[in-house]
């Protein structure tokens, strides 16, 4: 089992985190019963080098998520 | 101060089938911080496009006169005097209710061909006693006798006004059950309803009084149906905290003006929430309800004493929308920005205590939208609320 957060943050929400807390509907059929996804409402990067949308996969940080970034940290956590 | 009373004014309206304009008009008025609570609803003759134009006349008149405590006799000639004659009936004519409560509950009515006002008192409907009087116009050539009739009223808490335009009383004319119409059967519903639900609101109650109406004439209304409620109580107060303060040292203040707070608490602010959280020592859950994400509005969190906490920044400019538009009449939405609007159009006083900090990510250049500065979506939802909901509005920056 692996724990997936997405943040739902003002910033991460309009540079794509909205999108993403969506696409968690539609991964791959092999991995519904392993993964659990939980939003968040921010991950910490309130730094002045922000790499928006953050995830967090297991623990760990995502920057700039996309859904294939966090296919791959996935399947590598689970080592399939 | 102590013997200020609260008035909550509620109103709803559907206009007569097939209209796209409506021939009644409702003004609901509050002056200076509740000093003042002026209520006017006019029925134009006719209905459609003619009689609205005749009631927007009577009403304005009729509201403007009253703030300016123009005298009701000359208000009415006036009135009559100002109005266009109708070509086909050769009057000028309109029906109007002016309702002027002070902040004692000293009221004076003033009632032109109207259906009578009923006064809600201890769970019974009862009416008035007015005196009546003849407005001499002057420009009239038909012998239509206009009689006004004038009640004054001391009101106490708990106390109902309610009035309505004929579409209500005269809805279901000609059935079975109702040959003459609704009439006497209003007084019943409305004292089963305060039967019901003692502490039902003036918006509650005026809605569904015309919605019963509506019901009665099977949804093809004959006429115009409005109803004004004002309903004398205790005020319901909301607390809504939005923005992170500018000083972290006041972090502590925020979070006691939370917990100490007698009302409804609303959290607007991921990272707001976060501050309350950490100095309350309590766990905040974020919701990741797919259908809430439909609306396109971030999610909704949980925090246990806090009523809602939803994102800051969008939210808020989507609630600003809502009120500009005038959405508030429609069937509520399941999103986070009409949650915030349903515990606001229940509440009477909302405070609102907004921290200033500005949040450096927000300027990011990249960002597919503009976000506003916290301070200016505040305002504008500030004077937003105070004129089209006429509530009072409280604002504190930290």
């Amino acid at each position: 089992m692996v724990t997936v957060k997405i943040c739902v943050g003002t910033y991460c929400y309009l540079m794509g985190g909205g999108q993403l807390a969506q696409w968690r509907n539609y991964i791959p059929q092999h991995l519904h019963e392993k993964v659990t996804f939980v939003s968040a409402s921010c991950l910490g990067c309130n730094e002045q080098n922000a790499k928006p949308p953050y995830a967090k996969v297991g623990d760990v940080i995502i920057e700039k998520a996309t859904p294939e970034k966090i296919l791959e940290e996935i399947e590598k956590q689970l080592s399939i | 101060m102590i013997n200020n009373i609260f008035v909550e004014a509620g109103s709803f309206q559907v206009h007569k089938n097939g209209n796209f304009a409506c021939g009644d008009t409702i003004l609901l008025h509050k002056i200076d911080n509740q000093e003042r609570c002026i209520a006017v609803l006019s029925d134009g003759l006719g209905s459609g496009i003619k009689a609205n134009v005749l009631s927007t006349m009577t009403a304005s008149m009729a509201m403007n006169f009253s703030i300016k405590r123009e005298p009701i006799m000359r208000t009415a000639r006036t009135i009559m005097d100002t109005l266009p004659i109708d070509s086909k009936r050769n009057i000028s004519y309109a029906t109007f209710t002016i309702i002027d409560i002070d902040q004692n509950g000293n009221t004076m009515i003033a009632e032109f061909d109207t259906p009578p006002l009923l006064l809600v008192r201890d769970g019974k409907v009862t009416h008035l006693n007015p005196e009546t009087f003849k407005i001499n116009t002057t420009n009239e050539t038909d012998n239509y006798e206009r009689i006004l009739k004038l009640s004054d009223i001391a009101l106490k808490k708990g106390d109902r006004l309610i009035v309505y335009s004929d579409g209500v009383s005269q809805s279901g004319m000609g059935k079975d059950n109702m040959p003459f119409g609704w009439e006497d059967g209003v007084e019943t519903f409305i004292e089963n309803l305060v039967k019901q639900d003692k502490n039902i609101s003036a918006r509650g109650l005026s809605r569904r009084i015309v919605r019963r109406a509506e019901m009665n004439d099977d949804f093809k209304t004959k006429d115009d149906i409005s109803c004004i409620c004002l309903y004398v109580r205790e005020p319901r107060k909301l607390l809504i905290c939005t923005g992170p303060p500018f000083n972290e040292e006041k972090d502590k203040y925020l979070a006691d003006v939370i917990s100490s707070y007698n009302g409804k608490k609303i959290v607007c602010g991921g990272t707001t929430s976060q501050i309350i959280a950490r100095e309350l020592g309590k766990d905040l859950e974020v919701e990741m309800d797919l259908d809430k994400f439909a609306s396109g509005l971030p999610p909704e969190s949980k925090m246990d004493g806090v009523d809602l906490v939803t994102e800051g920044i969008i939210t808020l400019g989507a609630l600003s929308r809502l009120l500009e538009e005038d959405r508030f009449n429609e069937l509520p939405q399941e999103d986070s920005a009409w949650n915030i609007l349903k515990y606001i159009m229940d509440a009477d006083i909302i405070d609102f205590l907004v921290g200033t900090k500005i949040n450096v990510a927000h300027q990011d250049p990249s960002l597919p939208i503009e976000l506003e500065i916290r301070r200016n979506v505040i305002k504008r939802i500030k004077g937003l609320i105070e004129n089209k909901l006429l509530k009072t509005v409280n604002l504190e920056f930290i």
